[in-house]
């Protein structure tokens, strides 16, 4: 997945992923980053929970524009299943 | 001896989905291609007056395209492009090294081209990119030169015909 950021970014394009394991990211190096503490398979979290994906996705457009320092890693701290979704 | 494997691969992939110890232990050994810089491409606007890309690793693709080629050992380092309205009883997911159940009910757990809809349709996303990309992320060996050399530039290429001003990347 870095690579392929990595790749988008040299034609100018400004990228940010999720991330589920922190260690692997601190060694690829992409420009942006929100970790999530989820299973694998769950990026956006669960199946049919329409507000955890979209908290998901907004907080990962928002740290896109936030992150000012190449490498931030975002965490939104949300505990698997027990974070409520409002 | 494939039924064997495919039961220890079946173990592994549950294994690494609910011990987390065991994935962070995976992490520390596991290969990657380490970087000794951060790529960095400014944010010209905001999100909300961009048009917004997505791209995967999840091995997503429409079922109508070739699957991804799972008996290599290395990965298939391809890519497959998918039209951002597709709808998503059109996709599946060929991708052995994950478990793939809940995005196989619901492709916004790993592509989330609803949501960002959504987004768009609210006005808290400019607008969305006409085609999504997935890749099969699970790619050593061989195929890395490939992904670097030539799939990753392509996508990177489609994507500024595309006019994407920002890309939201997931992976499995």
């Amino acid at each position: 997945m870095g690579l392929i950021q990595r790749a988008v970014e040299k034609v100018g394009i400004p990228t940010i992923g999720v991330t589920l394991q922190k260690e692997i990211t601190r060694r690829v190096k992409p420009p942006r980053a929100l970790f999530v503490r989820y299973p694998f398979g769950h990026p956006m979290g669960e199946a049919f929970a329409a507000r955890q994906q979209r908290a998901v996705l907004l907080a990962a457009l928002e740290a896109l524009e936030t992150i000012t320092e190449p490498g931030t890693i975002v965490e939104p701290g949300w505990a698997w299943r027990r974070h409520r979704f409002d | 001896m494939q039924p064997l494997r495919d039961l220890g691969n079946a173990v592994a992939v549950q294994l690494f989905k609910h011990v987390p110890w065991i994935g962070e232990q995976w992490a520390r050994r596991h290969r990657v291609v380490e970087a000794t810089t951060v790529p960095w491409a400014p944010v010209a606007k905001r999100v909300k007056e961009s048009s917004v890309a997505l791209v995967t690793t999840a091995g997503v693709h429409l079922a109508s395209d070739p699957a991804f080629d799972m008996d290599d050992a290395d990965g298939d380092p391809s890519v497959r492009e998918i039209p951002s309205d597709v709808d998503p009883r059109l996709l599946t997911i060929t991708h052995r090294y994950y478990d793939h159940r809940a995005a196989d009910r619901d492709i916004n757990v790993v592509l989330p081209l609803e949501r960002l809809r959504e987004l768009v349709d609210e006005g808290r996303v400019g607008a969305m990119a006409p085609r999504a990309f997935s890749f099969m992320g699970h790619i050593d060996g061989r195929h890395l030169a490939t992904l670097m050399e030539r799939t990753a530039p392509m996508v990177a290429e489609r994507l500024r015909a595309d006019r994407a001003e920002a890309v939201f990347v997931t992976p499995a």
